[in-house]
């Protein structure tokens, strides 16, 4: 083991010891509750470390054959965990995204467990844990079975966070659906690594770079595609999302959306590394699909009404723009343009860290800024930024960079990601051509709605006036709370200024997928960054953070010069309101109405239904209600998924049906089992020797 | 279409206040004593004269010298019809005064007085010379001011011309419109209009319903005008004050007409029937 | 044929509610409904019209009762006018579905009932705000006014919406009550008329004629021919201001800077052209008892020529405008009032005559020249906004017509009186009571008038904007925010007017 690899080693021990805290010494003591998660994000930093190491080129390796054996059947090394955990730089490049994240999210995590919102028994801190240490074995698995190996592990933790709050109903379906759609991503990458490690004979991810080109590389690869997609919630498969992320208590979905979607991203582009771009038309496919889920994704978000679902639904449309940006990557790998696939996988990469500081940034916060136990409708969050300040300005930041306003990083990411669809121009073929111009479309779409989506967020819920019934108990976070918050914040607005330097490394993760100079060529001068293509077009984040402060400077000393120091003179008034002698309720726009204009414009996405229906039962609205005061009519208004209605419930019939022929063969008899197993052996003996 | 029908007609705008205005300066303004200063025509019983007014605009002093109140005149014509050697009808858009009592003509006020007060408005106004906002309250009108109001924005007076501005919002305003009698109901709102304007800010009360409540006072639901709810700077009669008293009205609390020593009143001797 | 001065009095309010009760069921319509202040009790007054005319029926409600069983439920065209009896004189209708001040203030200390003199001196006004009527997710309530945006009278409507849609609408009227009913009592009849015009200011003729006339019925005295034409002239000269505005407020909704422009002018030439003949521009100081003050300053020649000319451009615009597809899609199937509807509550002037109402005060009930001239009524059936500006466009082309035949007649009868022998009329000598109407621009005004010795004891005028502004609340059926001020607009009521 070389030095990183001790450092990754102990990452990974320090996590396994946070689990082991968590489960032995439970939630009685005071100090046992936040242990586990400052053990975690210690094991984050090591862990970061280590990635460090792995894009700089380091050898970061647990050999296992210092730890654990290996079985050897003929000449073929079966479950040869010969090959351990490495990073190189891909593997590295994401050690450090997720795990810089995670870091912060730890901290956050403990001051929210140590809270009065904390978990009152034990189990989440071991959850948490083991989502971070199955993070940590996919990223550095140098073979199929340890990456399958963590990913089963992956969707056991998800399974364990987002049913950990045993409440409600409601929450034990969203657990079972995220486990399900958990087990569906896994059994498609186990037939896809079992397609390709039969046809490579080897059980490392860079020998299965060797299976000819054929039908079966490419099912593997579409296999492969499809199995990551479901992680990362690409249309269909992204029902399980906003049910699991807002079904996991406090920071948890910190974890699972922040940190540990990653491990999608790292499979797509390990993907296309060991096996390069898949057929064309399946290329396209993943375009149109990138583009429905970010529209769908950004169409749900700006109309929910509970916090926790807006957040998670942005997800879903980040996940859309990402996978453009990849998209736009393999279109590029398909006609050989390197620079085209650096534009794409750049930007891509791009929004990958951006989105995991926002997202992590925004749970993290949304967690502090939802009182215990209480609902987290957005109406009643108003004006949080009074009552949680550090909260507040948490979700402020991340909504800006999700928004992707200027000067934060999401801003840059968008740029990266609209230039590169722009690029579409360059390829040659009229249905890339096409797709890419659609795809271009939808994130500019999307792009705008996710400006309402944010503006309903900072300006109602940070911002607002507090509602009459106040949520005392909302407490901030705590010291490492806000170590946390501060990290991921300054991350969002840093990365930005720091824009060539954040490039170098992608370009230095990248280098398993394609030479790093094909990535910095994005460096037009020391400050400046292009989308690879020369004169097309340039920005200079960097130099926006050195402007638009000096910018403000300058006008705020115009307008104290001109107003001669009556500047500050401040006079506090109630908001006009027409001079109306009051209502009843409330009189400002509520979180819903200010959705609501959406909800008509995007009936199309949305299925929108408004019904006003009368209560009473004449005609004639004045005289028919002989209470007085009594209600006249009732409002309802109703959004559905279009994935959800018109694909998933249709298929629940059919699939019921299966599960109950299915479920003949549970028969409880122990001879039908072990006829069952038999015959299974017999199958497999056949089946081997007929290949021999 | 349309840009060619607008073409069609030439310009209709007024260049009023820069070229005169025939219009302008035959408007009909409230009734007026003929009376000059120092001659005091005969009167007869002072009862006989005070009682021609519905709405008691109509005083004589001791001296037998019929005043009328134009802040109270509801331009009725009763007097200009049954008196004519005494009453007759003024002529121009310039019947604003700066004072309540400047409304009463022949006007008695001192000249200092007079000019310590326009200098104050001017000076409180300079800012607001070229480009004004204006905001209108109606205070319990009878419809009819808000129809001379918003005609300065139809073409033929379009105050856009001179730097003036209709806004919603209170808090951009300048100058406040306030129309009608000040009915009770509008009287909070009133004030909280005037309150939530920014300083430097100007009143003008448009119209005799704001001056003095008209004929529609004594009243339980009205005050005496709009003066006991909110400051007022410009007070401007008329029963409706004409589109062109309005501007004018305007041009005065802005310091923009030219400043003519004595009363801004351009009484003229009308015949019996009054101008147009 | 200006209506009678005869009135009936009906045993109880129970049988006066019969009798309503009946007469709307069998197809005529609830006109007005007030009270008047009697001997320490209440006298409740109801007018009910028909194709034929108004009948006038009293019930006395005696001194000390302070309720009454209430006709809402029963006839629900009398919504507003028992809320308004309530708020002046302080008896409670039974059963009434929503007793909440209309014309007086909900807050503020209890007033002393200003219709009353020694009736129920004080009730407390209903504690509860205003309360809203839709419920459902995320709505809230935008309060709108008193203060609007824009050069508008004082009214606030409530608009409870989810963010755009309507589903229902409140209005507060309070904010402009001027008391102009109370003000009447002790003037003098000459007087009343300054009043009479000044309670809706944009349709002064209009008032003006339906009080005189009254009052002539009273003194039993005969308008002069030229008297009526010039009076038939003035109100017609109005209806076209009136229409013209409101064809100005809509372009200026939908945002068609030319036409809101020339419109503009167009009314602003209008209004000229009444200063010109009668020294102010909105006719006022014309119609008086018995008679008209004084001739118009323009020879019918030139009332012609300028008429002509108007004419010709007004209607070269109206055709340009009912041409434009964009503002006619922002009008159509916007602030739908269905016939039947409007039929139930006896919908006044262009509104009701848009929802296919054919009943028109010149035509079914003439007073001034509208007998010998003909007026012909112009009807719809779509009830929507549209169809309220075809109604006006159409009475502007019959209001030129009008005009035209208004000057040629009094061209043709030559010089000769403008009053009636005024010294009887309005002198102490005068006692009596009469109802009288004229078709103002919003629709019919009532004027039941009572003198004695030459002085008004009471005079109630009902305008046409109070009986249909109550249905600003029924209209928004699937509109939303933005096509609000195209339904306030095609109403073209006035406030001033409706809060008395």
């Amino acid at each position: 083991m070389t030095g990183f690899g001790s450092v990754l080693a102990a990452g990974l021990i320090l996590l396994a010891l946070a689990a082991g805290v968590d489960l032995l010494a439970g939630t009685r003591r005071p100090a046992s509750r936040f242990v586990p998660y400052l053990l975690g994000a210690a094991g984050s930093v090591c862990l970061v470390v280590a990635g460090a190491g792995g894009v700089a080129g380091r050898e970061v390796a647990i050999r296992s054959g210092a730890v654990l054996g290996g079985v050897a059947v003929g000449g073929h090394h079966l479950f040869s965990v010969a090959s351990g955990l490495s990073a190189d730089r891909l593997s590295g490049l994401f050690l450090v995204i997720a795990f810089g994240a995670a870091a912060a999210v730890s901290l956050s995590f403990a001051s929210w467990a140590a809270g009065p919102a904390g978990p009152g028994r034990r189990g989440l801190g071991a959850g948490y844990a083991l989502a971070l240490g199955s993070v940590a074995v996919v990223l550095t698995a140098a073979d199929a079975f340890t990456l399958l190996f963590g990913w089963e592990s992956l969707t056991l933790a998800f399974w364990l966070l987002a049913g950990f709050n045993r409440g409600s109903p409601s929450r034990r379906v969203s657990a079972l659906i995220t486990l399900a759609f958990g087990r569906i991503s896994g059994a498609c990458l186990l037939a896809g690594l079992l397609l390709l490690v039969t046809r490579s004979g080897s059980l490392t991810l860079a020998g299965l770079a060797h299976v000819p080109a054929g039908p079966l590389r490419a099912t593997a690869c579409v296999l492969l595609l499809a199995g990551f997609a479901v992680k990362v919630g690409l249309v269909p498969f992204q029902v399980w999302l906003p049910r699991g992320y807002a079904a996991a208590p406090g920071p948890a979905r910190a974890v699972m959306a922040g940190v540990s979607v990653n491990v999608g991203f790292y499979g797509l582009w390990r993907t296309l590394a060991v096996l390069g771009p898949p057929p064309a038309a399946v290329t396209d496919i993943l375009l149109l699909l990138a583009s429905a889920t970010a529209l769908l994704g950004i169409a749900h978000a700006a109309v929910q009404g509970s916090l926790q679902r807006v957040i998670a639904y942005s997800s879903v449309e980040n996940t859309g723009l990402i996978l453009a940006g990849f998209g736009v990557a393999l279109v590029g790998a398909a006609n050989g343009s390197r620079a085209l696939m650096a534009v794409g996988l750049l930007a891509a990469t791009l929004q990958v860290i951006a989105h995991t500081a926002a997202k992590s940034l925004l749970f993290a916060a949304s967690s502090n800024v939802q009182p215990p136990g209480g609902s987290d409708d957005l109406d009643s969050l108003r004006g949080s930024v009074r009552r949680t300040p550090w909260a507040g300005t948490g979700l402020a930041i991340g909504s800006l960079t999700l928004a992707g306003l200027p000067p934060t990083a999401g801003f840059v990411s968008e740029w990266f990601l609209l230039e590169a669809l722009m690029q579409q121009f360059r390829v040659p073929g009229l249905a890339d051509r096409l797709v890419l111009a659609i795809t271009g479309a939808a994130v500019a779409l999307t792009a705008g709605f996710a400006g309402v989506t944010f503006v309903r967020l900072i300006g109602l819920v940070v911002l607002g006036r507090p509602a009459s019934e106040q949520h005392a108990t909302a407490a901030d976070a705590g010291r490492a709370g806000r170590a946390g918050i501060v990290l991921l914040a300054v991350a969002c607005l840093a990365l930005a200024a720091v824009t060539p330097l954040e490039i170098r490394l992608i370009g230095a993760g990248l280098a398993p997928v394609l030479p790093t100079p094909a990535v910095t060529a994005a460096l037009k001068s020391p400050w400046v960054v292009q989308p690879v293509f020369a004169g097309f077009s340039i920005l200079s984040p960097s130099w926006l953070w050195v402007v638009m402060p000096a910018l403000f400077v300058v006008v705020a000393t115009l307008a104290w010069l001109a107003s001669g120091s009556r500047l500050l003179r401040v006079r506090r008034v109630p908001a006009w309101r027409s001079a109306t002698a009051g209502v009843s309720g409330h009189d400002s726009y509520t979180a819903f109405g200010f959705a609501n204009p959406t909800r008509r414009v995007l009936a199309a996405v949305l299925h929108t239904r408004a019904e006003v229906s009368r209560l009473d039962h004449g005609t004639d609205s004045e005289t028919a209600d002989a209470v007085p005061a009594a209600p006249h009519v009732e409002y309802s208004s109703d959004v559905i998924e279009v994935t959800e209605q018109y694909l998933y419930r249709p298929l629940q019939r059919p699939f019921a049906l299966l599960v109950r022929q299915a479920q003949r063969l549970q028969s409880g008899r122990l001879d039908a089992y072990l006829a069952y197993m038999l015959i299974a052996l017999i199958a497999v003996l056949a089946v081997v020797t007929g290949l021999h | 279409m349309w840009v060619l029908r607008g073409l069609r007609d030439g310009i209709l705008t007024s260049r009023w206040p820069a070229r005169p205005d025939q219009y302008a300066a035959a408007t009909r303004g409230p009734a007026a004593s003929l009376a000059r200063s120092g001659s005091a025509p005969d009167s007869g019983p002072a009862g006989e004269v005070t009682g021609l007014c519905p709405a008691g605009a109509i005083s004589a002093d001791q001296a037998g010298r019929v005043r009328v109140d134009q802040g109270s005149c509801i331009s009725c014509g009763r007097c200009v019809q049954l008196r004519p050697d005494i009453f007759g009808w003024s002529s121009g858009p310039g019947s604003a005064a700066l004072t309540r009592a400047g409304l009463v003509v022949p006007a008695d006020e001192s000249l200092e007085a007079l000019a310590a007060v326009t200098d104050a408005l001017r000076a409180r106004t300079r800012a607001l010379r070229r480009s004004v906002h204006l905001r209108h309250v109606d205070a319990g009108s009878d419809g009819s001011e808000e129809w001379e109001i918003m005609a300065l924005l139809n073409p033929v007076y379009d105050i856009h011309r001179l730097g003036m501005f209709f806004t919603a919002s209170p808090r951009h305003a300048d100058v406040l419109l306030v129309t009608g009698a000040g009915a009770n109901g509008m009287a909070d709102p009133l004030r909280e209009t005037y309150e939530a304007m920014p300083h430097p800010k100007v009143v003008i009360a448009v119209g005799t319903d704001a001056v003095s409540g008209g004929i529609l006072s004594p009243s339980y639901a009205t005050s005496r005008g709009v003066g006991h709810i909110v400051p007022v700077d410009v007070w401007l009669p008329g029963s409706p004050p004409s589109p062109f008293a309005i501007l004018s009205a305007i041009l005065l609390a802005l310091g923009r007409l030219p400043a003519s020593a004595g009363s801004h009143n351009l009484t003229s001797t009308g015949t019996a029937g009054g101008p147009r | 044929m200006t209506a009678a001065t005869d009135h009936e009095l009906a045993a109880s309010v129970a049988e006066l509610w019969d009798r309503v009760t009946a007469h709307v069921a069998a197809g005529g319509r609830l006109a007005d409904l007030f009270g008047t202040a009697r001997d320490g009790g209440l006298l409740i007054t109801a007018q009910l019209a028909d194709r034929d005319g108004i009948t006038t029926l009293d019930a006395m409600l005696p001194a000390g009762q302070a309720s009454y069983p209430s006709l809402t439920p029963l006839v629900g065209s009398a919504f507003w006018y028992e809320r308004e009896i309530h708020d002046m004189f302080g008896v409670v209708p039974q059963g009434h579905p929503r007793l909440e001040p209309l014309v007086l203030p909900a807050s503020g200390p209890p007033l002393p009932r200003p219709g009353s003199d020694g009736g129920p001196a004080r009730i407390d006004p209903d504690p509860r705000a205003l309360p809203r009527h839709a419920i459902g997710p995320g709505l809230f309530t935008i309060p709108h006014g008193p203060v609007r945006s824009g050069v508008t009278e004082s009214i606030e409507y409530l608009v409870e919406t989810p963010g755009e849609d309507i589903p229902h609408l409140n209005m507060r009227l309070f904010y402009k009550h001027r008391g102009i009913e109370v003000r009447y009592t002790g003037m003098q009849a000459a007087d009343g008329v300054l009043l009479a015009e000044r309670t809706e200011g944009i349709a002064s003729v209009a008032h003006a004629i339906a009080f005189c006339q009254a009052v002539e019925l009273i003194a039993d005295s005969e308008v002069p021919w030229r008297a009526a034409l010039i009076r038939t002239l003035h109100a017609e000269l109005e209806r076209l201001a009136c229409h013209l505005d409101v064809i100005v407020r809509l372009a200026d909704g939908a945002g068609l800077a030319v036409a809101t422009a020339r419109f503009g002018w167009h009314k602003e030439r209008v209004l000229r052209l009444t200063g010109q003949l009668s020294g102010s521009r909105f006719g006022r100081g014309v119609v008086t008892p018995g008679g008209v003050t004084s001739a118009p300053r323009l020879e019918p020649a030139g009332i012609l020529t300028a008429a002509g000319d108007l004419e010709r451009q007004v209607s070269a615009d109206v055709r340009l405008l009912m041409g434009t597809a964009s503002f006619l899609d922002r009008l159509r199937r916007t602030g739908p009032l269905p016939p039947a509807r409007a039929a139930q509550h006896g919908a006044l002037g262009p509104i009701g005559r848009a929802s296919g109402g054919v009943d028109d005060a010149r035509q079914s009930r003439p007073y001034a020249a509208y007998g010998s001239l003909g007026t012909t009524v112009s009807s719809r059936d779509d009830g929507d906004a549209l169809a309220r500006l075809e109604v006006r466009v159409d009475e502007i082309a019959s209001s030129f017509h009008l005009i035209r035949q208004a000057a040629d007649e009094l061209d043709e009868a030559g010089p000769g009186p403008l009053r009636a022998d005024s010294a009887a009329i309005g002198g102490a000598g005068t006692d009596g009571r009469a109802l009288s109407w004229a078709e103002a621009p919003q629709g019919e005004v009532l004027y039941d008038v009572r003198i004695e010795s030459g002085r008004i004891t009471r005079c109630r005028s009902r305008s046409a904007s109070f009986h249909n502004l109550v249905l600003m609340h029924e209209v928004f059926a699937g509109d939303i925010l933005t096509d609000f001020p195209f339904i306030e607009a095609s109403f073209g009521l006035s406030v001033a007017g409706a809060a008395g």
